[in-house]
């Protein structure tokens, strides 16, 4: 039997996996790495960045806070004067756990995996709204492409210390890219602002030690793959139902592997029910196949909001290996 | 090309700068502002279509919302009593337990473009107070429930049922989101369901015209 890593890699190489990946089974994600504050459910703080968060208890996840009194910068001219990167240095104190966590890990059975969110697009509408972030990429392109340097470079340097203090094999990155039916912006428009910086990035991470790199995205993006092939993407983790991964297999299969196909927003509710998540994981496995795809819930980490569908899909998925390998 | 065909051309294309010029232009030159009002939001209609096609994208949506938007503005001295708004009022909101406000918010800018009155009550809106909207602003053509979340579905069921037993009438409810489906739609008594900020521009305009 292949260790968890060699199936993954067996997998996304078209090789000879002996079961499906098992969503998130691959990755030992260390959480404990010190990143930025974030909120807990009946929350509200400012992080390092400024950006206000709000967790209300009632909701499955935070966010940003952009009334007029929160909003952090509201003049794309004047982003020097506003956007201060947090430090990336700290204490031996501050990484201890992360990097016992690391140590703790087996790597043949698993990737040690960086988890970094917001990525770049992200912090752009976390840091002036959504619709701002998307009129100044035509109104002040020169002023976005400053500002999207600067994050580029705010995430290299802290990809410096953490690559030092825990030799990571893996990345798992959060940046939205789209909607449940569409890409926020067109192919070419992302192209030209977030292309570049993207591949500079990835490949940072990459000439650093990095093998994998894991990008989540939980929307649709199929028109923005070639795009993902050139920055460097390995898998793209979030793939909806809406991509057609099956065709999206057949034409990028042997660059980038797919990780998703079950919709989280479908299966993942207050009345879940086991077997209706072990149809969305029998349609995805025998649709996708065995090669370039990895069952999965579109949740951008190994949980669910509600408890027990994470692993009512893992156990799915375990039957699906039973019965097609 | 005329200098209203100019107008039309460039909040197609979302130019905010040429826009305000071109109106006033056109105003000079003797055309009449609700001319040039019409061909404004023809050109959004135009930009819709595009968006709900895959052809165009949220920047672009949003930028020509802006273009016009400007225009309006230069316009609006001209308009009868200074508004831009024929069709009627939109009251627009997420439905309760929901935070999300960026589809709505697109929703909202379409619609408003199509030539509507918005009245955005916001996010995490209880049924009441769409109801207290519907009493509090002058000819309500169209309600307008988002959610996000499958786990709002049923705040959305509630607040089409609420508006039901309110006996208010003489308005349209459409609803929208992620997870809402045209049978989920049917199912909880809306008159509509749109599926992306452009069609839902068309299918508020077909209701109040319908009405």
């Amino acid at each position: 039997m292949l260790t968890k890593r060699q199936n993954l890699m067996e997998t996304i190489k078209g090789g000879k996996p002996d079961r499906f990946v098992n969503q998130y089974e691959f990755m030992e994600i260390i959480m404990e790495a010190p990143l930025r504050t974030r909120p807990k459910p009946g929350e509200t703080i400012t992080n390092e960045w400024g950006i206000t968060y709000s967790w209300p208890k009632d909701q499955l996840g935070a966010f940003p806070v952009h009334d007029e009194a929160h909003l952090l910068l509201k003049d794309i001219t004047r982003w020097r004067e506003t956007v201060k990167a947090p430090s990336v240095e700290f204490s031996d104190e501050r990484w201890a756990p992360a990097v016992a966590h690391a140590d703790a890990v087996d790597r043949n059975d698993k990737f040690v995996t960086v988890f970094f969110a917001s990525g770049t697009f992200e912090m752009t509408h976390m840091l002036m709204g959504m619709e701002a972030a998307m009129m100044n990429l035509y109104e002040e392109p020169e002023y976005m492409h400053e500002l999207i340097d600067f994050l580029t470079d705010y995430e290299m340097r802290y990809a410096e210390q953490i690559i030092r203090r825990i030799k990571p094999d893996a990345l798992f990155h959060h940046d939205d890219w789209g909607g449940q039916i569409a890409s926020f912006m067109s192919p070419d428009m992302f192209a030209e602002f977030f292309l570049e910086p993207y591949k500079k990035m990835y490949g940072f991470w990459k000439q650093n030690g990095i093998e994998l790199i894991v990008h989540h995205s939980d929307s649709y993006a199929a028109n923005l793959v070639p795009h993902m092939i050139d920055m460097g993407i390995d898998i793209w983790q979030g793939v909806m139902t809406t991509n057609n991964t099956p065709e999206m297999i057949k034409q990028y299969g042997s660059k980038i592997s797919f990780m998703g196909e079950i919709d989280s927003g479908v299966v993942d509710c207050r009345d879940w029910k086991p077997e209706i998540i072990a149809e969305h994981v029998q349609k995805a496995c025998t649709g996708c196949g065995k090669h370039y795809f990895i069952p999965c819930l579109t949740q951008g980490l190994n949980l669910s909001s509600f408890p027990g569908v994470y692993e009512a899909t893992s156990r799915a998925i375990e039957e699906m290996s039973k019965k097609l390998f | 090309m005329s200098k209203i065909e100019e107008v039309k051309a460039n909040v197609e294309k979302g130019k905010t700068k040429l826009v305000p010029g071109l109106v006033q232009e056109a105003l000079d030159e003797g055309s009449s502002a609700m001319d040039i009002l019409q061909a404004m939001i023809e050109a959004m209609g135009v930009v819709g279509d595009k968006f709900s096609s895959g052809i165009l994208f949220v920047p672009e949506m949003l930028i020509a919302a802006k273009a016009m938007s400007l225009g309006v503005n230069v316009l609006r001295p001209h308009l009868e009593g200074g508004a831009a708004a024929s069709l009627g009022t939109c009251v627009i909101g997420t439905v309760k337990g929901d935070l999300h406000d960026i589809g709505k918010n697109l929703v909202s800018m379409m619609v408003g473009s199509a030539g509507f009155n918005m009245v955005d009550l916001g996010v995490d809106v209880p049924a009441e107070k769409f109801i207290q909207a519907v009493k509090d602003h002058k000819d309500v053509k169209i309600v307008a429930c988002s959610g996000l979340l499958s786990t709002t579905m049923p705040a959305m069921r509630e607040t089409l049922a609420a508006i039901k037993a309110s006996g208010l009438s003489g308005f349209k409810v459409m609803v929208g989101g992620a997870p809402v489906t045209p049978e989920f739609a049917f199912e909880i008594g809306a008159d509509a369901y749109a599926a992306d900020a452009g069609s839902a521009a068309v299918k508020a305009k077909e209701l109040a015209l319908s009405l």
